[in-house]
């Protein structure tokens, strides 16, 4: 069902101060580094500006289908995976020479196991993932701050820890792609596979609430052009516009897009700017994290294109009126914010990144890691959402809200 | 409570500005290849299309056989 309502007054500032920080980080990026830099950064804005007019969040949805068995934006994830693994597979698989990129594969065993199953606890808790806490931030939830603060933590922790996890059980790192002999039969086993998915997930829901809801059931606005700018966008408009960005990304970058790589490296940073030594981190003195340690932050690409999403969304939040929502912060909210955005980075790092990098990077790569950090993160989310109803943030099954 | 909410964001954002600039700024960017005489005197010579002072040049007023020479001196 549509409805058209009356959306708030946009934020003039807000969206006059967004562009001007769009446009100044814009040029400096062409100016002191190159253009792809500054497409880079411009991509972040689109992905950020989607993610937000969409409100494509993972945490939501994997809590409403945990709680209600409503799969709404679950069905919207899987349907992203399936458009992105149709992109990605024939470039990996070599059918365009000309495009090089490739695949985010992480080495399969207990490092990605342990790590996903507490990012998923702790998305539960902090209130986002990883895309969800950069949107939420830049829409001006000032709690959202509180966790991506320590989520940068978790993660400098531990890129600390990582060599240690990484000496734990594991069976390399394992490419679909390779393992069915070729790009196009693992497609088919792949999309097989998450259709199937999508047909379970929907069946559960059906069964339990009746009616599937709908893709596009956002109020609808004035005109085209209206809504497009000013939101909210139905899923399925977050769906394709996250194809998009994150098609151009991997094109652009010759790897998918990835988030808590940043998180990592802000961290170290600010470390090293206290005094703090990193020369023995062995995790941050070889190869490419040595690099973007050695030269500015502008110079990483992940970096840039996070500060596009914050921007993105900080620019969408105010064209829609949604800038900085009035609320305060409980000293139960501060507390989960903590833990949450801890568990959040040091699970991601453990992982090989977070639901970006690792589930949607890795699952539409055809990286086997992909699919356990989807099993294990998933598990974490039933537990976070269990204690979620302990701390009485939420009530309990059931219970009319 | 949303105009404190707006106070805090705007100082998030610009502490976490001021950060990216002190750190960009700690990187230097490489110097610029410094350039001998001997190079520079080469690279004008270069962007003339007949150097006429040296016998590398296709156009040179040394060499004897001028008539062979692509600019007909």
């Amino acid at each position: 069902m549509e409805a058209t309502t009356k959306r708030s007054k946009t934020d003039i500032l807000a969206v006059f101060l967004a562009l001007i920080a769009i446009l100044a980080i814009s040029l400096t990026l062409q100016n002191e580094f190159n253009l792809r830099q500054s497409l880079f950064f411009i991509t972040g804005i689109g992905l950020g500006l989607t993610l937000m007019h969409a409100m494509f969040g993972f945490t939501g949805g994997w809590r409403m289908f945990i709680r209600e068995q409503r799969s709404v934006g679950i069905r919207a994830q899987i349907l992203l995976l399936i458009v992105l693994s149709v992109l990605f597979f024939p470039i990996i698989g070599d059918v365009f020479p000309a495009l090089k990129s490739h695949a985010a594969l992480g080495q399969v065993g207990i490092s990605v196991l342990i790590g996903a199953f507490i990012f998923g606890i702790g998305m539960q808790l902090g209130g986002g993932c990883g895309s969800g806490t950069l949107f939420t931030v830049g829409q001006g939830q000032t709690d959202m701050l509180i966790t991506i603060s320590f989520f940068i933590v978790g993660a400098t922790l531990g890129s600390y820890h990582l060599p240690w996890w990484l000496s734990l059980p594991n069976i390399g790192k394992v490419s679909l792609i390779t393992t069915f002999g070729g790009w196009l039969p693992a497609l088919v086993i792949q999309l097989v596979v998450l259709i199937g998915l999508y047909k379970l997930v929907s069946f559960l829901d059906k069964k339990r609430n009746s009616e599937l809801q709908s893709f596009s059931t956002q109020p609808k606005a004035d005109s085209f052009i209206e809504q497009l700018v000013h939101g909210p966008w139905p899923i399925w408009w977050g769906v394709i516009g996250l194809g998009i960005f994150a098609f151009i990304t991997f094109i652009m970058a010759g790897y998918p897009w990835s988030i808590t790589f940043a998180f990592g490296l802000w961290g170290v940073k600010i470390w090293n700017a206290l005094g703090g030594d990193v020369a023995n981190w062995a995790y941050w003195s070889a190869g490419y994290p040595a690099k973007a340690l050695n030269q500015s932050v502008l110079a990483d690409i992940t970096s840039v294109m996070n500060f596009g999403i914050i921007l993105g969304a900080l620019l969408a939040a105010a064209l829609a009126g949604k800038f900085a929502p009035a609320g305060k912060i409980k000293p139960k909210r501060l507390l989960t914010a903590i833990i949450g955005g801890l568990l959040l980075g040091y699970g991601a790092r453990l992982a090989f990144g977070c639901n970006i990098g690792a589930l949607v990077g890795g699952i539409s790569s055809g990286s086997l890691h992909g699919w356990l950090w989807l099993i294990a993160a998933f598990t974490g989310g039933i537990v976070g959402v269990k204690i979620r109803v302990w701390l009485q943030l939420d009530k309990p099954y059931g219970a009319k809200s | 409570m949303k105009n404190r909410n707006r106070l805090i964001m705007g100082s998030a954002l610009s502490l976490a500005a001021i950060a990216v600039a002190i750190d960009h700024t700690r990187h230097r960017l490489p110097d610029p290849i410094s350039v001998t005489q001997e190079q520079a005197e080469m690279s004008e010579e270069d962007q003339s299309p007949c150097g006429l002072d040296t016998a590398n040049s296709p156009c040179s007023m040394d060499d004897n056989d001028s008539d062979s020479s692509p600019c007909g001196l």
